[in-house]
């Protein structure tokens, strides 16, 4: 599996079981079915969807299924501008996702407002102002391969979470 | 229909008080009170059955806001464009609306970008914008978070 270190299961011979510890399997069960709410704002939609393609398919790597709702989805890729007038629907799209959940800003806009940073009255300057980003993924707009690594870096982050406080 | 024989159908129906030939195309500037008689005269008679859009172009030099009304004749292939000088602090004109439907729309868009009020206007709320933004395509705009480019 990815990212996975293969010292942390243990065959046991003989048997048809596998010992491991909680904390791994849940974190690999949350990094392996990741369902997107695709959040395709502007151009970087376009390279997000050539990356669900068939070329570039990102459910080899476990992100699967671009959600039709925010409400059985785990992480929301923030692709393209946000502008004034759409963060009050990001915000609550955001809110409607059940936790644990996870935002990647994708492309120049979405990380600091991009091109618009100057003299512009409608644009929101970067996602993170409005929710919590995990993973930056830069580009104007990010190749597909640029949008998986980033996705693989989530999954790293979420293998690195530990159940106790 | 060459430019020179329009400005003269339209000197009579109007006031106009410059004008000029911008490749082809007729740029007469009329008096705001006598804007509306005059697009209906030239719909009616003159075939200038289309218009192209409604805009707006800010002046701060001259302390104008020019209204521009692009027509366009289906029959006869011409364009003229139509303006009205406002000013800046109160940027008034009548709707043209009920003439021309695209104007609708357009001035709508026109009114948020620019500040300017058109009487009498159908739908006056915002077509785009959220309504705490102000007139942003003026070239004294500043709001919000706004960031100007360096020199």
């Amino acid at each position: 599996m990815n990212g996975v270190d293969n010292e942390l299961i243990k065959k046991i011979p003989g048997a048809p079981v596998i010992m491991t510890s909680v904390e791994w399997a849940i974190n690999a069960s949350r990094a392996n079915s990741l369902w997107t709410v695709t959040f395709g704002l502007r151009c970087c939609a376009i390279e997000m969807m050539h990356t669900g393609g068939t070329k570039t398919d990102w459910s080899r790597f476990g992100f699967e299924v671009p959600a039709a709702s925010p409400r059985r989805a785990d992480v929301m890729v923030v692709a393209g501008t946000v502008s004034k007038k759409m963060a009050p629907v990001v915000k609550r799209l955001y809110e409607q996702m059940p936790g644990p959940k996870y935002v990647m800003a994708m492309g120049a806009c979405a990380i600091s407002g991009g091109p618009f940073i100057y003299d512009s009255y409608s644009v929101v300057m970067g996602v993170d102002k409005l929710i919590p980003v995990d993973v930056y993924i830069p580009g104007c707009p990010p190749r597909p391969e640029a949008l998986i690594d980033g996705f693989i870096k989530l999954q790293k982050k979420i293998m690195a979470q530990k159940i106790r406080k | 229909m060459t430019v020179r024989e329009l400005l003269e159908k339209i000197k009579q129906k109007a006031e106009i008080e410059d004008s000029k030939e911008d490749l082809g195309v007729l740029n007469a500037y009329v008096k705001p009170s006598s804007l509306r008689s005059l697009l209906i005269y030239m719909r009616d008679s003159l075939g200038f059955d289309w218009m192209s859009f409604m805009t707006a172009l800010d002046m701060p030099q001259e302390n104008t806001i020019e209204a521009v009304y692009e027509l366009f004749s289906n029959s006869s292939k011409d364009s003229a464009r139509i303006k009205v000088k406002l000013s800046r602090q109160a940027a008034e004109v009548e709707t043209v609306s009920d003439i021309y439907r695209t104007a609708e729309w357009h001035e709508r868009e026109a009114a948020e970008m620019f500040g300017i009020t058109f009487k009498n206007h159908p739908h006056p709320e915002n077509l785009i914008l959220t309504p705490d933004i102000k007139a942003p395509l003026r070239k004294d705009f500043s709001g919000g978070d706004m960031k100007r480019m360096p020199e």
